[in-house]
C-alpha cells in the first residue's frame, strides 16, 4: 500500500512547486476587462481600439481631445501655427513635458518616431497617415524599393539605413528646428490634421529604449539637458539591444521586448508595470505625468476574459469595474438578464453601455465586371446594386434579427460621429423601387415569382460570402437572403467561411456580396470616404468612378471647413444614392458595463476613445 | 530496465521529428494566411509582400527547414552558441511576445489545472469506487454510479459555467476570474477532474470486486483480519493497479485538454491558446505547443511505466513495452 501512495505524493509534490512559481495578482484602484487580448503596447503598429486605449493611457501626443464632442485641445503642443494655405505648420512643444525617466519630450521625439512610422520596415498599418506630408511618401516608395532590390551583406545595410536617414531629414518635411518647436511642411492640406496628430500611430516613442541604447547613469543625467537624448551619437548597431539591421533583407528588425515593463519609457499619464501574455496588465501613474492626478485611478489593472459569459459574471460579481466590450452573441442575453434577480438588477441594468459607434456594418457589392472564375457578375450594374439596397428591410434586420435595435444606416458615416457632418439618408426600403431599378436593367419577375430576363434567362444565383466566426453575421445574411427572394424573386446562396479564407475570398474579389465592416480613425468624413477611392488599398469591392474621384480630390483641396463638408455630403450622397458600391445596413453598437453611479468622465461620443486618466470614482454619499 | 528507459530516450528525437513533419504539413494546408484579418485597414500591399518574405511563407520546404533548425539547436550550434538553445520564434500573432516565452509563462499553469484535477479525481474515484464495489448493487453503489455518469456526460463548459454562477457570483465563495491562489484553482480543477474521476471510479470499483472474490481475500478474512485491513492491505493495492496506468495518459490529458476550462474560468492557460493558434494558422505557434505537449506526453508515459514496475515488482518493464 504504501508505495502506492508514491504516485500521490509526487502529485502533490509537482502542484506545490507549480504553485510556488505563481506570484500573486496585485489589486488595482481600478480593474477594466476586455474579451480582447492585448497585441502590442507599440503605437506605430498598432490597429486596434483596444491596444490604442493603451497607447493613450502610455504616450501622449502634440494634441488630445476633448472626449466629450472631440474638439481638440492641446497637450504636448503648447500652441501651434499655420500657414494662410494650412500647409506650413509649426508645433511649440512644452518644455515641462518630460519622460517616465525624466528626460524632456522634445521636437526630437516627434521627428524620430514619425520615421519610424515611415519606414516600410516597420510595416504600420498607418503609414499612409503622414503621406500628405512633402516627400514623405516618395520617401516610402524609395526606401521600399531599395530594401526590394537589396542584395545583401551587413556593411551595405547600414550604409543603406545611414542614406536613409540622410534622405529622410532632407526630403521629408518634418524637421525640427529647435528642441522645441517641430515643422510639419505638407504637400496638400490636410484640414483633419490637428485630429490626426492625437491619434495613436502618431504618439511619440523614446528613441534610447525602443532601440535599447545602452544608457549609463552618467548618460541619463546629461539627457535630462533640454536636448534630450539628441545630443548623443547613437551606439553601434551592435550595442543596440532591440534593433538590429539584418544583413539578408536590409530591414530594420525589431525585438518588441522593448516594449515590456521596465524598458517601455513613455511620457502619458500611466507607466507599464506589468504585463503578462494574455492576461493582464499593469499600469501605474508617470511620476513624470504633465497633469494633476485630480482623482484618477492611482493604478489600473487590464484583464484579458476570453470567455463573454464569464466577463459577465465577473462583472457580476464586483470584480471588473468596467467591462469595455461585450459579445455580439450575448448581447441580448445580456438585456434579458436585466429581468434576473430583484437587488443584482437595477445595478445591472444601469451598468449596460449601449453606444451607437464610430463604425458601420455593410456588405459589400462586387463591382468588377467579372468574377475571377470569368463568370459575369451582375452586381457591376449600379442599377442592378440600388435594386437590392433598395428590397432591403434594414429596420427588420435591427429590430428582430440582431434585436440590439441599432440605428439603420444609408449611407457609410455614422451620424452623430463628426462634428458639423451630416451624412445623407441615402436609400430606402421601397420593394416597388427596386423592381423599377431591375426592369430598367433588364430583369423582371415571371408568373413563377423568379426574375428573368427579356429573353427569359434567369437571374444568376447569387453568392453570398459571410463569415462564421460570429453568429450575427449568419443571422444577417439569413434575414437577406429571404428578403431578396421575396421582393426581387432571386435565388441566394449563402456562403459562410472562417475568417482567414473569407479575407483571401475577399481580396481576390472572388464574391458578389460579402459582409464587412468600418470604423473611422480620424474625424472627417475621409476616413470612411476613402474606402471608394480607385485604387486604395481597402476598396474590397474594386469600385473605381472618376467623377468620384475628382469631386473627393476636389473636396481635399477645400480650405473652408464647412463648404469641405457640404462637398463631402455630397460626395457620400451620389455615392449611396447613385453608385452604391455597398450596401450599409446600421451603425455598430458597442455595449459596454460600467456602473455610473461607480465611474465617471466616461465617453458616450460615437467614437469611443476613452483616456484612462480621465475616469474619475463617485464619492459615494451616504 | 535502464536500458528500457534509455531506449525510449533515443526514440523521443525520432518520434518528435515524426510529429513535428505531421504536424507542419497539417498546420500548413490551414487554409488561409496567417496574416491576413478580416476586419479594418490592410498594410500597403509591398509591406505584405515583405512580410510573408519575412517569415517564409511563400515557400513550405524552406521554413520547415530552418524551423527545424531553430528548434533542434542546429541554429544555435552554427551560431557558435548565441542566443536560446531551442528557439521556436516570435508568435505570427503575438508579436511582442515570443513562443517560448508564451509556453514558460503558460504551461506552468495548464499544469497546475491539470495536476490538480487528477488528484482530486484520484481522491473523489478512489472513495467513491471503493464503496461502490464493496458492496455492488447497494444503493451508494448506485449513487456513486449516478455521479459518475453524471461526470462523463455533462459537457465541461455547462458545468464549469454553473459552478461560476453558484460559487461566484451567488455563495461568492470564490472569485470569477483570476488566478494565482488555490481559491482560483478549486472550481476549475473540480469541473476538470469530473470525468476523470468518473473513470477511476469505474476502474477502481471493477478492481475492488474482482479482487474482492479472490482466494487471498477469503483466506485473509478466515485467519480473522478486520475487514478493513482486508481492504487496505490486501484489495485495494491490487485492485488500484489500473488506476496507476491510468493516471499516466490521464495526466497527460489533463494538462493538454483543458482548453475548455481554461476558457470558461479564464485562466491563462496554454490549452486556450492553442486552439487561438489553429484558427489563426500561427504557425510557429502551433509547432512549439505541439512539440512540447509531445515531449511532456512520452515523457510522462515513461515515469509511469517505470513508477508501475517499481510499485508491482511483478512487471519487468521490458516485456510490456
Amino acid at each position: 500500500m504504501s508505495r502506492l501512495l508514491v504516485p500521490l505524493i509526487i502529485l502533490c509534490a509537482a502542484l506545490g512547486i507549480l504553485l510556488s512559481i505563481e506570484q500573486p495578482g496585485n489589486d488595482a484602484d481600478l480593474i477594466i476587462a476586455s474579451e480582447d487580448e492585448i497585441k502590442t503596447l507599440d503605437p506605430q503598429r498598432m490597429s486596434w481600439l483596444h491596444d490604442m486605449r493603451l497607447a493613450y493611457a502610455l504616450y501622449e501626443g502634440l494634441t488630445r481631445w476633448n472626449t466629450n464632442d472631440f474638439t481638440i485641445e492641446s497637450a504636448i503642443a503648447q500652441s501651434w501655427n499655420s500657414s494662410e494655405d494650412g500647409l506650413l505648420w509649426r508645433f511649440h512643444i512644452d518644455p515641462q513635458a518630460r519622460w517616465s525617466n525624466g528626460t524632456p519630450v522634445t521636437a526630437h521625439d516627434f521627428v524620430w518616431s514619425w520615421q519610424r512610422l515611415l519606414l516600410p520596415d516597420t510595416a504600420a498599418d498607418y503609414s499612409d497617415l503622414l503621406f500628405p506630408v512633402q516627400g514623405a511618401e516618395e520617401f516610402w516608395n524609395w526606401r521600399a524599393e531599395k530594401l526590394a532590390s537589396f542584395s545583401g551583406g551587413e556593411q551595405e545595410a547600414e550604409e543603406l539605413m545611414e542614406e536613409t536617414d540622410r534622405r529622410f531629414h532632407e526630403t521629408v518635411g518634418i524637421r525640427a528646428l529647435d528642441h522645441s518647436t517641430l515643422e510639419l511642411q505638407l504637400a496638400r492640406p490636410v484640414p483633419y490634421l490637428l485630429d490626426l496628430l492625437a491619434f495613436a500611430p502618431l504618439l511619440p516613442v523614446h528613441r534610447p529604449s525602443v532601440e535599447g541604447w545602452m544608457v549609463s547613469d552618467a548618460d541619463l543625467e546629461d539627457m535630462k539637458g533640454p536636448s534630450g537624448w539628441h545630443f548623443m551619437n547613437p551606439p553601434p548597431w551592435s550595442e543596440r539591444r532591440f534593433i538590429a539591421l539584418s544583413p539578408q533583407t536590409g530591414r530594420l528588425q525589431v525585438d518588441h521586448r522593448w516594449a515590456r515593463p521596465g524598458t517601455l519609457v513613455s511620457n502619458g499619464d500611466y507607466v507599464l508595470d506589468r504585463w503578462r501574455y494574455r492576461r493582464d496588465l499593469r499600469l501605474t501613474r508617470n511620476p513624470e505625468s504633465r497633469r494633476p492626478l485630480n482623482g484618477a485611478a492611482r493604478e489600473i489593472l487590464v484583464v484579458s476574459i476570453p470567455d463573454p459569459n464569464t466577463a459577465l459574471l465577473a462583472f457580476r460579481a464586483g470584480e471588473v469595474d468596467w467591462l469595455t466590450g461585450v459579445s455580439a452573441d450575448v448581447r441580448r442575453d445580456l438585456l434579458d438578464a436585466a429581468s434576473d434577480s430583484q437587488a443584482d438588477q437595477t445595478r445591472l441594468v444601469r451598468s449596460i453601455r449601449a453606444i451607437p459607434s464610430f463604425g458601420t456594418d455593410f456588405f459589400s457589392f462586387n463591382c468588377r465586371p467579372t468574377l475571377p472564375d470569368g463568370r459575369a457578375n451582375p452586381f457591376h450594374q449600379a442599377e442592378v446594386r440600388r435594386a437590392f439596397a433598395l428590397a432591403t428591410d434594414k429596420q427588420s434586420i435591427v429590430n428582430h434579427v440582431t434585436g440590439l435595435h441599432e440605428p439603420i444606416s444609408g449611407s457609410m458615416s455614422p451620424a452623430g460621429g463628426i462634428k458639423g457632418y451630416e451624412p445623407p439618408n441615402g436609400l430606402g426600403f421601397d420593394p416597388d423601387a427596386a423592381l423599377r431599378e431591375l426592369a430598367s436593367a433588364g430583369w423582371g419577375l415571371d408568373d413563377e415569382h423568379n426574375l428573368r430576363s427579356a429573353s427569359g434567362e434567369l437571374f444568376p444565383e447569387i453568392e453570398l460570402l459571410y463569415t462564421t466566426s460570429s453568429s450575427r453575421h449568419q443571422r444577417i445574411a439569413t434575414a437577406l437572403r429571404g428578403q431578396w427572394e421575396e421582393t426581387l424573386g432571386v435565388n441566394v446562396r449563402l456562403v459562410g467561411k472562417d475568417s482567414k479564407a473569407f479575407s483571401v475570398d475577399l481580396r481576390q474579389g472572388d464574391f458578389m456580396i460579402a459582409r464587412g465592416r468600418w470604423y473611422g480613425d480620424w474625424g472627417d468624413p475621409t476616413t470612411f470616404l476613402n474606402l471608394f477611392r480607385t485604387g486604395n488599398g481597402n476598396n474590397d469591392r474594386g469600385f473605381s468612378n472618376e467623377s468620384i474621384d475628382a469631386a473627393l480630390a476636389a473636396a481635399d483641396v477645400q480650405s473652408d471647413p464647412a463648404a469641405r463638408y457640404r462637398s463631402m455630403a455630397a460626395v457620400e450622397k451620389d455615392l449611396f444614392e447613385k453608385h452604391l458600391p455597398l450596401l450599409p445596413i446600421c451603425q455598430i453598437v458597442e455595449i459596454g458595463m460600467y456602473d455610473p453611479q461607480q465611474l465617471s468622465g466616461m465617453t458616450t461620443h460615437p467614437r469611443l476613445i476613452q483616456y484612462l486618466g480621465d475616469i474619475r470614482f463617485v464619492k459615494e454619499t451616504p | 530496465m535502464k536500458r528500457v528507459i534509455a531506449m525510449r530516450l533515443v526514440q523521443l528525437p525520432v518520434i518528435l521529428l515524426a510529429v513535428y513533419t505531421l504536424t507542419f504539413a497539417l498546420a500548413w494546408l490551414i487554409p488561409g494566411n496567417p496574416l491576413e484579418r478580416t476586419d479594418g485597414r490592410r498594410p500597403p500591399a509591398a509591406i505584405e509582400e515583405a512580410m510573408r518574405a519575412q517569415w517564409q511563407l511563400d515557400d513550405p520546404w524552406q521554413f520547415y527547414w530552418s524551423y527545424l533548425g531553430d528548434v533542434s539547436g542546429v541554429t544555435w550550434l552554427s551560431r557558435g552558441g548565441e542566443g536560446p538553445v531551442i528557439d521556436f520564434g516570435p508568435s505570427m500573432r503575438h508579436e511582442n511576445w515570443s513562443v517560448g516565452e508564451i509556453i514558460a509563462g503558460q504551461l506552468p499553469i495548464s499544469m497546475t489545472v491539470g495536476l490538480s484535477a487528477i488528484l482530486l479525481a484520484v481522491i473523489i474515484g478512489v472513495t467513491s469506487g471503493t464503496i461502490g464495489g464493496m458492496r455492488p448493487g447497494s444503493w451508494s453503489d448506485l449513487a456513486t454510479g449516478l455521479i459518475a455518469v453524471v461526470g462523463v456526460s455533462i459537457p465541461a463548459f455547462v458545468i464549469g459555467t454553473a459552478m461560476l454562477l453558484a460559487g461566484g457570483v451567488w455563495l461568492k465563495w470564490f472569485p470569477v476570474t483570476g488566478w494565482g491562489s488555490w481559491e482560483h484553482i478549486a472550481l476549475p480543477a473540480l469541473a476538470l477532474s469530473l470525468p476523470f474521476a468518473a473513470w477511476i471510479a469505474r476502474l477502481t470499483r471493477q478492481g475492488v470486486i474482482e479482487e474482492m472474490q479472490a482466494d487471498y481475500v477469503r483466506t485473509a478474512r478466515a485467519k480473522g483480519i478486520s475487514e478493513r485491513a482486508v481492504m487496505t492491505r490486501h484489495v485495494l493495492p491490487n485492485a488500484l493497479l489500473p488506476v496507476v496506468s491510468y493516471l499516466g495518459p490521464a495526466t497527460a490529458a489533463a494538462m493538454t485538454g483543458s482548453f475548455v476550462i481554461e476558457k470558461v474560468f479564464s485562466i491563462p492557460g496554454l490549452g486556450m491558446h492553442f486552439v487561438d493558434a489553429v484558427l489563426g494558422k500561427d504557425l510557429p505557434m502551433i509547432m512549439g505547443v505541439v512539440l512540447v505537449y509531445s515531449s511532456l506526453l512520452v515523457l510522462l508515459n515513461l515515469a509511469v511505466d517505470v513508477m508501475y514496475a517499481w510499485i508491482d515488482p511483478r512487471i519487468t518493464l521490458g516485456s510490456s513495452t
